[in-house]
C-alpha cells in the first residue's frame, strides 16, 4: 500500500491535493490562448458590416431589397439579405475555426501543453451545419433570422466549446456576455438605443442605422480579446 | 470501521508518487504534454523524469510517442482513459483522507 504517514512533508493528502490544484491552475494558464479567437471573430463580424447596410432609400432611391435567391438552400441563414453577406459568412464559418486550430496547435507546441481543439473544429462544423439545415426546416425562430445574425449565435457556440476545450472561466464569462450580445443584435434594433441617447440621423443615414446590431457583439469580443491578451501576455512574461 | 472501506486502500503506489502524480496532473488537462514542459514544470532531471514515465507507461497510464519537428527531436506524453481513472481515484481517495482527518481533528 502507498505511503501515506506522511510527517507532514510534501506526501501528506492534503499537500499532495494542494500540489495538484496548484499543477492544475498552472497548466491551464499555459494553455489559454483564446485572445486570437476573440480577436479573428471580433474582426470577421466587423468586417461584415458593410454587408448589412441598407440600400439607398428615400427620395429617388425607391426600396429595392436585395435578397438571397441564387443561393435559396442558404437564404433562411440570413434572412433577406445579400448573396454576398451569404458568402462571406460561408467562407468565415468554415475558415475560422480551421484557423482557430491552427492557431492552438502553433501554441500547444510552442508552450508544450496540446489543448484539444480538434473538438472545437468538430463542434464548430456540426453547428455551423446545424444552423444551416435548422432553419431550411424552419426549426429555428424566425426573430432569430430577421436581421441576417444568425451566424452571431453560431460565433456564441463556437465561444461556449472553446471555453470547455480551454477550461476556463474568463472564457465562458466573455462567452456570456457575447450570447448576451449576439441575442440582442439578432431580437432587437440597437439603434434604438442610440436614439434615445440622441443620435437622430438624416433619412439618407438612416441606411446605416442596422450597423450598431453589428458592431456591438464586434466590439464585444475585439474589448475581449484585447483584455485576454493583456492578461495571457503578463502571465507569461511573469513565468 | 473496516479495513476494506479505509480511503488508504484507494491510493494507487504507481499513481501515489509525487512526481508521478504530478505527470498525471498536468497530461489530463492537455490533450499531451512535453517532455521539456514536464521536466521544468516538475523540476526534474531529463533521467528522473523518463524512469517516472516508463514506470506510467508500462502501467498503461500514459502513451509517449516521440518524434521531430524539423531537425528538433520532441517527446509527447498523452494520458489514456486508464491514467484518468487512476488520477480521479487518486483525488478521491486524498480528498477522503483529508475530510476524515478534518473530522477527527480536535475542535
Amino acid at each position: 500500500m502507498a505511503d501515506t504517514d506522511g510527517d507532514g512533508g510534501s506526501d501528506a493528502p492534503a499537500s499532495l491535493l494542494s500540489e495538484i490544484r496548484r499543477r492544475r491552475k498552472d497548466a491551464r494558464s499555459v494553455r489559454h490562448a483564446y485572445w486570437l479567437p476573440l480577436i479573428l471573430f471580433g474582426l470577421v463580424i466587423g468586417a461584415s458590416a458593410p454587408f448589412y447596410v441598407l440600400p439607398p432609400f428615400g427620395p429617388g432611391h425607391p426600396v429595392v431589397w436585395t435578397s438571397a435567391a441564387s443561393l435559396p438552400a442558404l437564404a433562411p441563414l440570413l434572412g433577406q439579405n445579400s448573396t454576398a453577406l451569404t458568402i462571406y459568412w460561408l467562407i468565415a464559418i468554415g475558415a475560422g475555426p480551421y484557423v482557430t486550430w491552427l492557431w492552438y496547435l502553433r501554441h500547444g507546441r510552442q508552450v508544450g501543453l496540446m489543448t484539444p481543439a480538434r473538438g472545437f473544429v468538430i463542434a464548430g462544423v456540426v453547428v455551423g451545419l446545424l444552423c444551416l439545415v435548422l432553419p431550411a426546416f424552419q426549426l429555428v425562430p424566425g426573430d432569430l433570422m430577421v436581421r441576417g445574425t444568425l451566424p452571431f449565435l453560431i460565433v456564441a457556440a463556437g465561444l461556449w466549446v472553446l471555453a470547455w476545450a480551454e477550461r476556463s472561466a474568463g472564457l465562458a464569462v466573455v462567452a456570456a456576455v457575447f450570447t448576451g450580445a449576439a441575442l440582442l443584435a439578432s431580437l432587437y434594433n440597437v439603434e434604438n438605443v442610440l436614439f434615445r441617447l440622441g443620435w437622430h440621423p438624416t433619412i439618407a443615414d438612416m441606411r446605416f442605422s442596422t450597423l450598431p446590431n453589428i458592431l456591438l457583439p464586434a466590439l464585444v469580443l475585439l474589448a475581449s480579446g484585447a483584455g485576454a491578451y493583456l492578461v495571457q501576455r503578463r502571465r507569461q512574461v511573469a513565468s | 470501521m473496516t479495513a476494506a472501506a479505509h480511503p488508504t486502500n484507494g491510493l494507487d503506489e504507481t499513481v501515489h508518487q509525487r512526481h508521478r502524480l504530478g505527470i498525471l496532473t498536468i497530461a489530463a488537462e492537455a490533450e499531451s504534454a512535453d517532455f521539456g514542459y514536464l521536466r521544468d514544470a516538475l523540476d526534474l532531471t531529463p533521467g528522473n523524469l523518463s524512469r517516472h514515465l516508463t514506470v506510467l507507461e508500462d502501467a498503461g497510464l500514459v502513451q509517449v510517442s516521440k518524434g521531430y519537428e524539423g531537425r528538433r527531436p520532441r517527446t509527447w506524453v498523452k494520458i489514456t482513459g486508464e491514467g484518468r481513472a487512476a488520477l480521479t481515484a487518486e483525488i478521491a481517495a486524498l480528498t477522503e483522507l483529508v475530510r476524515r482527518h478534518d473530522g477527527a481533528a480536535p475542535a
